[in-house]
């Protein structure tokens, strides 16, 4: 079995549910962190067979920092006493500003953790109210400086696109500048994406086509490589030598392990996915199963298609002499077929490598499309 | 009964009308009257037998009826009533119908007054020189106004109106009177027994069992079972097998003669060999000259029709098969389209005739179809001297230098139409490239405007505009008048510089522009966005008139994706991939299915 280098832990708490979220998390009942504590702690176990030294651990969610600085400990306990690391890992905890303490962060600063992922969204108070955050533009920025000051390598997740006034630059162009001033390490820029079975999803269901987001998009590419963060993904700009490690790793079709409910793995071709309640999850762990409750395996073109797409997410794109020793001769050069029908201003190919230039990425779907 | 005798008590006849003016209830009214049909066996509409017929409340298909009617001179008379479709596609059929007899009930309804094919139907009947019986139907009605009516029969058609029966079919009233009339006003059939054999076939209908089953009107000799007859326009000989009539359903008798009508079985298996208008006489004893049949019907609006499922085509070949079996008048032959895959070129007489036919293959074949657009036949003088018959706008000559002059088949149309309604009707006919042909007051307040028009601008959608401009109190006749130079051009639909068949067109030069236009508009509607710009032209020859841009697209990705995204995703590529698949590729353009179905849909079509 290959070993992965990556964990994944999911922590399934927030303090409340945001309106667009349609990820597996929740409000914490009485009792929950006990369960999830010790369910994790039982799932690490279980996994740690499959993991080598670890590169990069990742914690998401949910919220992390809504878990107590306490529970914190616990989760550190069972992490430390489960996986080893390796020389200088990447650890990254997602934190939210409007939970995140001094302790959190002097007690993770103690620990492993270097990289902190705030989920800012907006620097526009009138926004982040339209989207149910519960933090101020003034208490993100203070979080982002409190990180900093901390020592930590900062990343700001940055939401465009909002319900309302989608294509609204002057608002999206604020927080931009807001968040750069703040001098952070990396920035994440999302479209909100209305999703079904959400309360946006139903405000919006009717609402006319969304626009496409390309000018806040855009701008974003233009501006942030001006300032020094240079796109090394379709979502992700970094000043040099501040890339997510763990991010690259999915990218590059490594393997990791899921922790926490509704958690996916990728280890040894296939891919895996927890249940995403919180007592399915527990319940399977106590009674020593595997807590998963959907598992793929891609293998051959597929998986080589696969590989592609996501490689091609990246500026970088794909290392044909990698490519071809992973996934064989024949499927890389079908692919590299494929991707030189696609316009020269968009895709570029050549003996070594292929990528997406700027305004590929922007078409990422349909050039994708025509590969996987 | 000396047989003389027999044959003076003889009145074959017709019932003629505009549609809805009441023709199937009066037939009706009369059957039951004579007691040809026990009531309890009556239902509404008795002659019309195809399910379609009696949903429509039209008349497609010939149903021949056999009455006996005692008369006020206490004689029994034989009364053959021959109905008639109403529809004006289904003209043929009403000629058809007038040459098997000797007279025709002309019923007008008194609240709505001479029509359309009022007019056209009674001169079809004094054409045949018939007797005419004029019966003002509904006069129940409280709109009702005769007096009106028997106006417009005297200077529309020159009829004696002072003759005319007053009548509702609905309640009974003058349907005595009628049947009296029928005796005295129609004349008996003339014609020899003992002349050699010729008798008409009016109609054929196939019988699985039987094989075709000819109806016949003899007009001299005599048609009884085990003679040897022959059929006069493919010298073909066969024996009888069964003679009979119709009660109206099929009894078999000893023989049938001169004046007579009724049915004949001969082993004849295809409806080919058993022409309709064809005449029959003894093989032995043959008639000097055939009679005189009537004009062959040749279809003038064509279309495409294409199976939903494409391995149903050999479903639909067998149904439209069997469908010109029992509708001599559909034509049809392969094709194939870039957008639909296989399918057939039919013909068919007009637009209502197309809709029943696709319906008839609906309800009794089970096929479900796409119907192209409906179109006609154009006419290409080539300069090098030639001439090409051209279906399909890919018939036309590439280089449109190559054309000396383009044909297209005109109609005259005659409208009946309140005179308020004459300035929009003038102008719908202006635009429809129509020529302005006559126009007269036939009463103050009716006027008949008579125009000719290319076929082509009257089966796109000419009806249904006259009917909402007029609010459905216009009525129309037409009659083809052949064909006539337009200045009429191919314009081609190039999408990335490479010209897409489906989408070429055929129109005046003068409308050429406008409709590229709003062709290429609808394409850039219905294209989705691509990675590179599409640009849309319209061109005449090498000559573009329009253009548009399908403009790149700018967006199509949405930011994160990590590791619980990733199957996710995956399945989302590959549905926009299969989406990609199932549209055609032109160049490297995609196009959807929707853009050809776009331009093939059948407009105009339900009357």
């Amino acid at each position: 079995m290959s070993e992965a280098a990556s964990v994944y832990l999911h922590v399934p708490f927030c303090l409340s549910k945001c309106p667009y979220c349609a990820f597996a998390s929740a409000a914490a009942c009485e009792g929950d962190w006990e369960i999830y504590l010790r369910a994790a702690s039982s799932e690490m176990e279980r996994r740690a067979p499959e993991a080598g030294p670890l590169e990069t651990l990742y914690a998401g969610g949910g919220t992390p920092s809504v878990l107590s600085p306490g529970a914190w400990g616990g989760l550190i306990e069972s992490i430390e006493k489960f996986f080893e690391f390796s020389d200088a890992p990447e650890v990254t905890i997602e934190a939210n500003p409007g939970s995140l303490t001094k302790e959190h962060l002097t007690l993770w600063r103690g620990w492993r953790v270097n990289r902190v992922s705030l989920g800012v969204q907006s620097l526009d108070d009138g926004e982040l109210a339209a989207l149910g955050r519960l933090h101020s533009a003034s208490q993100a920025a203070e979080a982002a400086l409190m990180c900093l000051s901390a020592g930590f390598s900062v990343s700001l997740d940055l939401m465009f696109g909002l319900p309302g006034t989608p294509d609204d630059l002057r608002g999206w162009a604020g927080t931009l500048r807001r968040a750069v001033a703040l001098g952070p390490h990396h920035i994440s820029v999302y479209q909100l994406c209305i999703e079904p079975g959400t309360p946006f999803g139903a405000a919006y269901a009717d609402a006319p086509r969304a626009s496409d987001g390309y000018v806040p998009y855009r701008y974003a590419q233009w501006l942030l490589p001006r300032l020094g963060y240079e796109q090394y993904e379709v979502a992700s700009f970094a000043l040099p030598g501040h890339e997510s490690a763990h991010n690259l790793n999915y990218w590059y079709d490594g393997s990791y392990i899921g922790i926490g409910p509704s958690a996916w793995s990728c280890v040894g071709g296939v891919r895996s996915k927890n249940a995403s309640r919180l007592r399915d999850y527990a319940e399977a762990l106590a009674q020593g199963h595997a807590p998963t409750d959907y598992a793929e395996r891609i293998e051959g073109e597929a998986a080589a298609r696969q590989a592609a797409v996501l490689a091609l997410r990246t500026r970088r794109g794909i290392n044909w002499r990698r490519f071809r020793a992973r996934y064989g001769e024949a499927f890389a050069d079908a692919i590299r077929k494929d991707l030189e029908n696609i316009p020269g201003d968009l895709a570029s190919t050549d003996e070594f490598s292929a990528s997406l230039s700027k305004k590929g990425l922007r078409l990422g779907n349909a050039i994708w499309a025509n590969i996987i | 009964m000396d047989q003389t005798r027999y044959q003076s008590r003889i009145r074959n006849f017709s019932i003629i009308a505009h549609v809805d003016h009441g023709k199937s209830t009066l037939a009706d009214r009369l059957i039951e009257s004579t007691h040809t049909v026990e009531s309890r066996n009556m239902r509404a509409q008795l002659l019309d037998t195809l399910e379609l017929e009696r949903e429509r409340g039209i008349t497609i298909k010939l149903v021949p009826v056999r009455m006996t009617y005692v008369a006020g001179d206490g004689e029994s008379y034989i009364l053959n009533l021959i109905d008639t479709p109403g529809h004006v596609d289904f003209n043929y059929e009403v000629s058809r119908s007038l040459a098997a007899c000797e007279g025709a009930v002309l019923v007008i309804d008194a609240a709505q007054g001479v029509e359309a094919q009022t007019v056209a139907n009674a001169y079809l009947a004094v054409e045949q020189n018939l007797d005419l019986i004029p019966v003002f139907n509904k006069i129940d009605l409280p709109s009702a106004q005769p007096e009106r009516a028997a106006r417009e029969i005297e200077e529309v058609i020159g009829l004696d109106a002072s003759r005319a029966v007053l009548a509702s079919a609905k309640d009974g009233t003058g349907i005595d009177e009628i049947l009296a009339r029928i005796v005295t006003d129609i004349r008996p059939p003339d014609g020899d027994r003992g002349a050699p054999l010729s008798a008409l076939i009016f109609d054929s209908v196939y019988d699985n069992y039987r094989g075709v089953i000819s109806y016949v009107r003899v007009v001299d000799g005599e048609l009884r079972a085990r003679k040897e007859i022959s059929f006069m326009a493919t010298g073909d000989v066969r024996e009888v097998e069964e003679v009979g009539v119709f009660t109206p359903s099929m009894r078999q008798v000893e023989s049938l003669g001169p004046g007579e009508v009724g049915y004949i079985v001969a082993g004849i298996k295809s409806l080919e060999d058993a022409g309709v208008g064809d005449t029959i006489t003894d093989a032995r004893n043959p008639a000097p000259a055939p009679l005189p049949g009537y004009r062959k019907v040749k279809p003038v609006v064509f279309c495409g029709y294409y199976p939903i499922e494409r391995e149903e085509i050999n479903a639909l070949r067998d149904a439209l098969e069997k469908l010109r079996i029992n509708d001599s008048a559909i034509t049809f032959e392969p094709e194939s389209s870039a957008a639909l895959g296989f399918g057939f070129r039919c013909g068919f007489l007009g637009l209502l005739h197309m809709e029943i036919a696709k319906e008839r293959l609906f309800r009794e074949f089970d096929v479900e179809l796409v119907a192209t657009a409906p179109n006609v036949i154009y006419q290409v003088r080539l300069s090098s001297g030639g001439v090409i018959e051209a279906h399909r706008p890919s018939d036309f000559p590439s280089d449109p230098t190559r054309q000396e002059e383009v044909l297209e088949p005109f109609i005259r149309v005659t409208l009946f139409l309140p005179d308020g309604y004459v300035g929009p009707c003038i102008q719908l006919c202006q635009e429809k490239r129509g020529t302005y042909t006559g126009m007269d007051y036939i009463t103050p307040e009716r006027v008949r405007l008579v125009y000719d028009l290319p076929l082509a601008e009257f089966i796109l959608d000419f009806h249904d505009k006259l009917k909402s401009m007029t609010r459905g109190y216009a009525s129309l006749d037409y009659e083809h008048i052949g064909y006539r130079t337009s200045d009429l051009v191919k314009v081609d639909i190039l999408i990335q510089e490479e010209p897409v068949d489906a989408f070429s067109f055929i129109c005046h030069r003068s409308a050429a522009y406008h409709r590229g236009h709003s062709v290429a508009t609808k394409l850039k509607e219905l294209i989705p966005r691509q990675l590179f710009e599409v640009p849309i032209q319209a061109a005449i020859g090498k000559k573009v008139i329009v253009r548009v841009n399908v403009k790149a697209l700018r967006k199509d990705v949405l930011a994160k994706c990590y590791g619980g995204d990733i199957t996710r995703k995956r399945k989302l590529l590959e549905k926009q991939k299969e989406g990609k698949k199932r549209m055609k590729q032109v160049g490297r353009v995609s196009i959807p299915q929707e853009a050809f179905m776009a331009f093939m849909d059948v407009s105009g079509g339900d009357e």
